[in-house]
């Protein structure tokens, strides 16, 4: 407690106080740091029975299309879920601004319902809506739009539309920070020399709420890649995404290695969609 | 005022209407799941033939849910003391990085936070392979553990935004007065970053409840996790029993959100 | 790692403070962990072994649902630190686990109830604890006339309502395998049955795990399956509309075995569980509503409710060799899994 007592009161300090920084840092050492070295370490024993090294569990994986297919599938399943939530929530976040603080508290509301609702219920809700006889297929038949059941549960689309709301509270609180932020002045100048209301969505809010978007992107991008539940129940069999490989190769095959390497690329594919969207940013604010 | 041209009308209603599928979407499947649950029916049929509320009776009948109870109670012991421990940790991180402008504290920073952006399900698997080669059995102690790393950086995220709008003026005042470190430390500091660390609090205790990457590598049928058994329940037997946890869920979130709002200003908090 | 970095590392770990914070739950004297398969399996065994063992041994039981495949597979990968103490097994995992000596050997008269079991059930590694039958299972509701045989699956109107798995189970890789024959393949060759499988999966209902296929059917998404018959009398005894059906070829059978992990933590215990299980007060249970698992007991009288009218029948059903189909079976899930999803 003494140590503690002398280091607690940062009143302005200049240093790192290591004896503060060290009980956490050494936990993340010793749980998390450790732990992927061991991933890394894994990933170069050729067998599933760990009994030789090399390279063997790589090659397979990158040198299979079908794999390759699965790294592709991840990714474009991480861009659409992008795109699907960029196209509800800046419609979502501009109704925002333009609202009053009461209802603003309840649009905050509900956008932060479901980010608290678990992820495992709300996969299970779009069970009932997507099911043959759930909501939208009942909705469907009573207006008469179609006479048979879609089979919307196993389908691409049915997992887009579900990860759309499962993802969109991650997408929706950075916009709607940095557009309560942005310089209303700037808005009604583009109204005042006669832009139109697209052009000025065009070229004025969405450059300067682009450092918001990205921020969303890149929790959407890294949340939909991972989202073994929904992509498993909701996706099924015929789809498979980079988690539920690893999960099948660690926990029903236990090809451990394998696994290793699919769970290390999942690792890259996220790294790389995270980096891809930061140079994006950088890119934007310099052109 | 201008005057509005078809092209603004169109943005208006364009917007409009992508604005209400939005809070459509946002919103109904949370309502079709409350409205499922008190079905009458054995199927998750849509909207339910009557109402009733057998479903919760046997959600919290102790025979025939046993298995749900424990996993429940397993959560909640999980996410309380990862909760805690991680607490405690990410707050004395934030303190001691706090205000310090030198690269080695973005350094630290960056890696704290680094468990909320990379893959967690990733981190499960290699858990798993570390605790393995160590030779260490699977138990509650390893999920604490694993879940700790990653629901701290919530904490330590709102720990460090209070802390960087503290007035430094008010320390620099109470050591001037000759009052201690920790004094300072207790009466002035504490109480000014408090919201901040319950709001972090809250959040990791509800992603811990909610953590599946972690869980999923880690329990076993001894230490069987609440999500992990709603997933199992939804690939084998789908009956509507989910849909009643998913009500008591929802409403314990409910109340737990209506009073970390009431003590952190949590809505304001998430809006910047 | 040698062995004094492993006890560093361990010791560290103690050091942090989050490994030796909070007394180890270890497992008591009186309980074991079983491994069982998810679903009908579990739930009987949950309902009727689980209570009895209580009351008459004070045994606690804690159940991994698992299949087959899986159960081996988890305890080959734990290697030497049995993540359970005793398997249920179907014939083709139960002889590739024997063959990796994971199986601590019976001793028959650990077991009160050995002498009511038939001779060639108890074996030197293992005791039966059931039979199965499996066939096609359908929605009366929504067939105008029922399916025959495994050919009937793939064709219009049953493909479209169809629910797919593969060869992760003893049910589903036997199932496909008797249509491969009707297809003109054989336990050898079941590259016919592949062809039509291609044709069929973008037109069946669902593909899933094979531990989803009950809930599949009970909320309408899928109306015709291949299973067992205790999964069907489950359903039907929670009101859903499901019928079971002999192919022409014949329904196919197989018995079920218990099995002592390798170096389980609980071998008293197991012995007490398996004799449990094949108690004739728990195997009577078993054949009951919701159940309907077929009893190896002979003190137990069949009752009506099972799809069999005697122990007899049982055997002029199709049966495999698991010699043959076991080196395949690795190859044919691998080709499953990529051939649906493409």
């Amino acid at each position: 407690m003494a140590v503690v007592a002398q280091a607690i009161a940062p009143a302005g300090g200049d240093k790192v106080d290591w004896r503060l920084a060290a009980p956490l840092g050494l936990t993340y050492l010793a749980f998390f740091a450790a732990p992927f070295a061991i991933l890394l370490g894994i990933s170069f024993y050729a067998d599933a029975e760990q009994t030789r090294l090399g390279l063997d569990s790589w090659t397979k994986f990158y040198g299979d299309a079908f794999y390759r297919k699965v790294i592709f599938d991840t990714l474009k399943l991480g861009v659409f879920a992008v795109l699907a939530t960029t196209l509800l929530a800046y419609p979502l976040a501009l109704v925002f601004r333009a609202s009053g603080p009461r209802v603003q508290r309840l649009l905050i509301f509900i956008i932060l319902m479901p980010l608290l609702t678990s992820v495992v219920i709300r996969t299970f809700a779009w069970i009932v809506i997507l099911a043959r006889e759930g909501v939208l297929n009942q909705t469907l038949m009573g207006l008469g739009l179609t006479a048979t059941p879609l089979n919307l549960l196993q389908t691409e689309l049915g997992l887009v539309i579900a990860l759309t709301q499962i993802e969109m509270p991650l997408m929706l609180l950075p916009l709607l920070t940095i557009m309560n932020q942005m310089d209303q002045n700037l808005v009604d100048a583009s109204r005042a020399l006669g832009a139109s209301k697209w052009r000025t969505f065009f070229r004025v809010i969405l450059p300067l709420t682009l450092p918001g978007w990205i921020a969303g992107a890149t929790l959407v991008f890294a949340s939909a890649t991972t989202a073994f539940i929904s992509q498993s129940v909701i996706g099924g069999a015929r789809l498979v995404y980079l988690p539920s490989l690893i999960w099948q190769q660690s926990m029903v095959v236990y090809n451990w290695p394998f696994a290793a390497v699919a769970s290390l690329t999942l690792l890259f594919t996220v790294l790389a969609g995270i980096m891809a969207l930061g140079w994006l940013g950088r890119f934007a604010r310099t052109s | 005022m201008q005057r509005s041209t078809p092209g603004d009308v169109a943005y208006a209603w364009i917007i409009g209407l992508l604005a209400g599928l939005g809070i459509l979407i946002l919103i109904g499947p949370v309502l079709v799941v409350i409205a499922t649950s008190f079905t009458t029916s054995q199927t998750l049929k849509f909207p339910p033939p009557g109402l009733s509320l057998r479903w919760y009776g046997e959600l919290f009948d102790t025979a025939r849910s046993a298995q749900i109870h424990t996993a429940a109670l397993n959560s909640l012991w999980v996410a309380g003391l990862a909760t805690a421990i991680g607490g405690v940790l990410a707050v004395f991180a934030a303190l001691a990085i706090s205000r310090v402008a030198r690269p080695s504290a973005r350094v630290l920073e960056a890696s704290f936070l680094s468990p909320l952006v990379l893959p967690t399900l990733s981190y499960g698997l290699a858990a798993l392979m570390f605790f393995s080669v160590l030779g260490i059995r699977p138990s509650l102690n390893l999920l604490i553990a694993g879940h700790l790393v990653v629901i701290a950086p919530f904490v330590f995220r709102t720990t460090l935004a209070s802390l960087s709008q503290l007035d430094p003026a008010l320390l620099e005042a109470s050591a001037n007065l000759g009052a201690s470190r920790l004094y300072g430390f207790r009466r002035i500091t504490l109480p000014l970053i408090a919201p901040g660390i319950a709001a972090g609090c809250f959040l990791a205790f509800i992603s811990s409840m909610d953590n599946v990457p972690v869980s999923l590598f880690l329990s076993t049928a001894r230490t069987a996790m609440l999500p992990i058994r709603m997933w199992g329940m939804m690939e084998t037997t789908l009956d509507v029993r989910i849909a009643a946890i998913a009500g008591v869920l929802i409403l314990a979130t409910l109340i737990l959100m209506i009073v970390m709002d009431r003590l952190t200003g949590l809505t304001r908090r998430m809006s910047g | 790692m040698t062995q004094m970095n492993r006890r560093d590392l361990l010791a560290g770990a103690g050091a942090l403070g989050l490994a030796s914070l909070l007394p180890l739950r270890a497992s008591a004297s009186g309980s074991l962990t079983a491994a069982i398969y998810p679903g009908t399996w579990e739930e009987a065994y949950r309902g009727v072994v689980a209570p009895a063992l209580k009351k008459n041994a004070g045994v606690d039981v804690a159940f991994d649902a698992l299949f087959a495949v899986d159960q081996v597979a988890k305890v080959r990968a734990a290697r030497g630190v049995p993540p359970f103490d005793c398997f249920v097994l179907d014939p083709g995992p139960a002889a590739a686990a024997q063959a990796a000596g994971l199986f601590e050997p019976i001793d028959a008269s650990k077991l009160t109830n050995a002498a009511k079991i038939p001779t060639g059930l108890i074996k030197s590694h293992g005791v039966t604890c059931n039979a199965q039958v499996v066939g096609i299972a359908y929605n009366p509701k929504k067939f105008a006339t029922p399916p025959k045989g495994w050919a009937d699956l793939f064709k219009s109107p049953y493909v479209e309502r169809l629910g797919l798995t593969g060869f992760q189970t003893t049910f589903g890789t036997v199932s496909i395998i008797e249509m491969a024959k009707v297809f003109g393949g054989s336990a050898t060759n079941v590259e016919p049955v592949f062809a039509e499988l291609k044709k069929a999966v973008s037109k069946a209902a669902a593909v899933a795990a094979p531990a989803a296929m009950p809930g599949l059917f009970q909320q309408g998404q899928i109306d015709i399956m291949y299973t067992n018959t205790n999964t069907v009398a489950t359903l039907k005894g929670r009101g859903v509309d499901i019928e079971f059906i002999k192919p022409e070829t014949g329904a196919i059978t197989f018995q079920t075995t218990l099995h002592i992990v390798k170096g389980a933590d609980n071998v008293a215990n197991a012995y007490k569980y398996i004799d449990t299980a094949i108690s004739s007060e728990v195997q009577a249970a078993l054949q009951k509503q919701p159940y309907n698992m077929v009893p190896i007991n002979t003190d137990v009288k069949l009752v009506e409710t099972l799809d069999i009218k005697s122990l007899d029948e049982l055997a002029k059903m199709v049966t495999h060799d698991w010699t043959v189909i076991n080196p395949q079976r690795a190859a044919w899930i691998e080709r499953f899994n990529k051939e649906i999803t493409k």
